[in-house]
């Protein structure tokens, strides 16, 4: 979506490159800012990648994609075989200049997700503009989308001064092209980041709504006739949120249906409840406490009611270059001791079926300590 | 290799960076991991590829922020650059359950330590993307890496590019011998 909530995609290139905006040296190391006709080419790829960068994405978005697809596919992989379909290169050769299909998928999805190209230093910037960690548009365009469509204020920032104060600076330390922002704008970045954090640990990675994806991951394994959906092009555009949402409300309703029981959770809100949630203390005692509690509950009460759940840490430490009203350029974390202490975003939950959930809590509280304390035999 | 072995490499990777003079930044981690895992062979099993100031991995980001999130790394303010990554006392006491690791690794951990421990992050970009260039490029001369290098990062100079080959083809030759 190219604009959301008054985000305007094009609108950071526009900043960015702004004559005002660029140093003589960026110049230098950027050539194509200089060149008018290389910026408008440019503004279209950063348009229709910024366009193009979700089409990947299955169902119900993220929802258990590894599970779901076959090894070696995840939606990015999919939004770039759409972007090299013939359909899609026959738009990319009618633009004048026509638009060159590596360039988007260059731009789309960045160097994690389209490692088997090289990028320039130009690229990597431009694909930071959509996918960066700092902060990429996409990230700014969910966090107000998804607090806004949740009904909750924490993924609000003031995103327009952000998007004012991006800079393309030299890295401290490197002097590598980098996006950066001028300091007057640090405080809306920190802002951002917190917000993040905010809505990641209240909303994305709340427990219940963690619960349902894992019931909806069970519908959609015995559902799909191989257990994965396709990754040919026209069935994965032809499979949306109606087909699914069509074939859960009949497998509820019949109890011979594949997918039946977490079909029934689903539409009943009989989920799973959370029984053990990751916290400081335990993994103070033990990195592995989340695990090991789950394998002891999984003797205790059985696999089929038990559900481990884990959302690993992802990205860096939050630093990007910032240029001082002074002119000096320093890092994020230097300039803000805000930056350097956001939490990282990890969350362990362990779920039980909900007739059980009494009686393994009163089991969690009296074995706990003793789960946690052994450690598992090293081989190191 | 297991997470919990990468964990004990890492933080004694950083242990010995930051006795020889680095202030061990993440940068720091991703160059001498990659010098480790690609010049002295140990199969610590990260994907690098070029960006960030050179070869850099996605998964060893990820594994940083894991360690992090575990306690085993504490982030500190290195003005005017990025954090330092310093190993936590809980990394001194998980280390020492994987003492066989780190001992069957240890003379390739001093071997990167004592190499790059002195060295800054522009040092490091330079010589990391030298030696990348040299295991794609095998078959071309100093010149041709040093200008390919240049050309893959504008900001280094061509004269600071033939260096940093000159440098790294330095590195593998005493690797080479320290292994013999």
């Amino acid at each position: 979506m190219p604009r959301c909530y008054g985000v305007s995609w094009p609108r950071v290139f526009d900043v960015v490159t702004a004559p005002e905006n660029v140093t003589d040296s960026i110049r230098t190391l950027l050539p194509q800012i200089k060149k008018t006709n290389e910026l408008q080419y440019w503004r279209r790829v950063l348009r229709m990648a910024a366009l193009c960068h979700d089409v990947g994405h299955l169902p119900f978005s993220h929802a258990a994609e590894k599970e779901l697809l076959p090894a070696g596919w995840d939606h990015e992989r999919l939004t770039r075989e759409i972007i090299y379909s013939d359909e899609m290169q026959e738009i990319w050769r009618k633009v004048t200049p026509p638009l060159r299909a590596d360039d988007i998928v260059k731009v789309a999805l960045g160097p994690a997700k389209a490692k088997s190209l090289s990028f320039s230093v130009w690229e990597e910037i431009l694909s930071e503009i959509i996918v960066g960690d700092a902060f990429g548009v996409d990230r700014i365009d969910y966090l107000l989308r998804d607090s806004h469509h949740a009904g909750v204020a924490y993924g609000k920032f003031d995103h327009h001064r952000l998007i004012d104060t991006l800079r393309i600076l030299p890295s401290p330390g490197t002097e590598a092209p980098a996006l950066g922002v001028e300091e007057g704008g640090l405080q809306s970045a920190e802002a951002l980041l917190w917000a993040r954090y905010l809505i990641y640990t209240q909303v994305y990675l709340h427990h219940v709504r963690r619960i349902y994806d894992i019931h909806l991951r069970d519908f959609l394994k015995a559902w799909l006739g191989s257990g994965k959906f396709s990754t040919k092009l026209e069935s994965h555009l032809r499979m949306t949120d109606n087909e699914v949402t069509s074939g859960l409300l009949a497998a509820a309703r019949s109890k011979k249906s594949a997918g039946h029981d977490p079909a029934r959770r689903i539409v009943e809100r009989d989920h799973f409840r959370k029984l053990y949630e990751r916290n400081p203390l335990d993994v103070k005692k033990n990195a592995e406490a989340a695990s090991m509690i789950f394998e002891a509950a999984e003797k205790e009460f059985g696999s089929a009611n038990l559900r481990l759940d884990r959302y690993p840490p992802k990205g860096g430490s939050h630093d990007f270059p910032v240029l001082l009203s002074d002119n000096r350029i320093v890092s994020s974390v230097a300039a803000s001791s805000v930056l350097l202490n956001v939490p990282v975003i990890v969350a362990e939950f362990i779920f039980i079926a909900s007739d059980l959930r009494d009686k393994a809590r009163a089991w969690l509280d009296a074995n706990r300590t003793s789960i946690i304390k052994a450690k598992r035999k090293k081989n190191g | 290799m297991d997470r919990f072995k990468k964990t004990a490499l890492l933080t004694a990777l950083a242990e010995g960076l930051k006795k020889r003079g680095s202030w061990c930044g993440e940068t720091h981690l991703q160059k001498a991991t990659y010098f480790l895992q690609t010049l002295q062979k140990v199969p610590i099993g990260f994907e690098f590829i070029l960006y960030k100031h050179g070869p850099f991995s996605f998964e060893l980001r990820d594994q940083l922020t894991a360690m992090r999130a575990d306690g085993f790394f504490d982030l500190h303010q290195q003005w005017p650059y990025g954090p330092s990554l310093i190993p936590t006392e809980k990394s001194k006491h998980f280390r020492q359950q994987y003492s066989r690791t780190l001992r069957k690794y240890g003379k390739q951990l001093n071997f990167i330590s004592d190499k790059l421990g002195k060295q800054n992050v522009s040092e490091l970009e330079k010589l990391a993307t030298a030696l990348y260039i040299r295991v794609k490029k095998s078959s071309q001369s100093e010149s041709q890496r040093a200008k390919y290098l240049h050309s893959l990062k504008p900001h280094v100079s061509l004269d600071d590019s033939l260096r940093a080959v000159k440098t790294v083809d330095g590195i593998v030759k005493l690797s080479k011998g320290a292994s013999a």
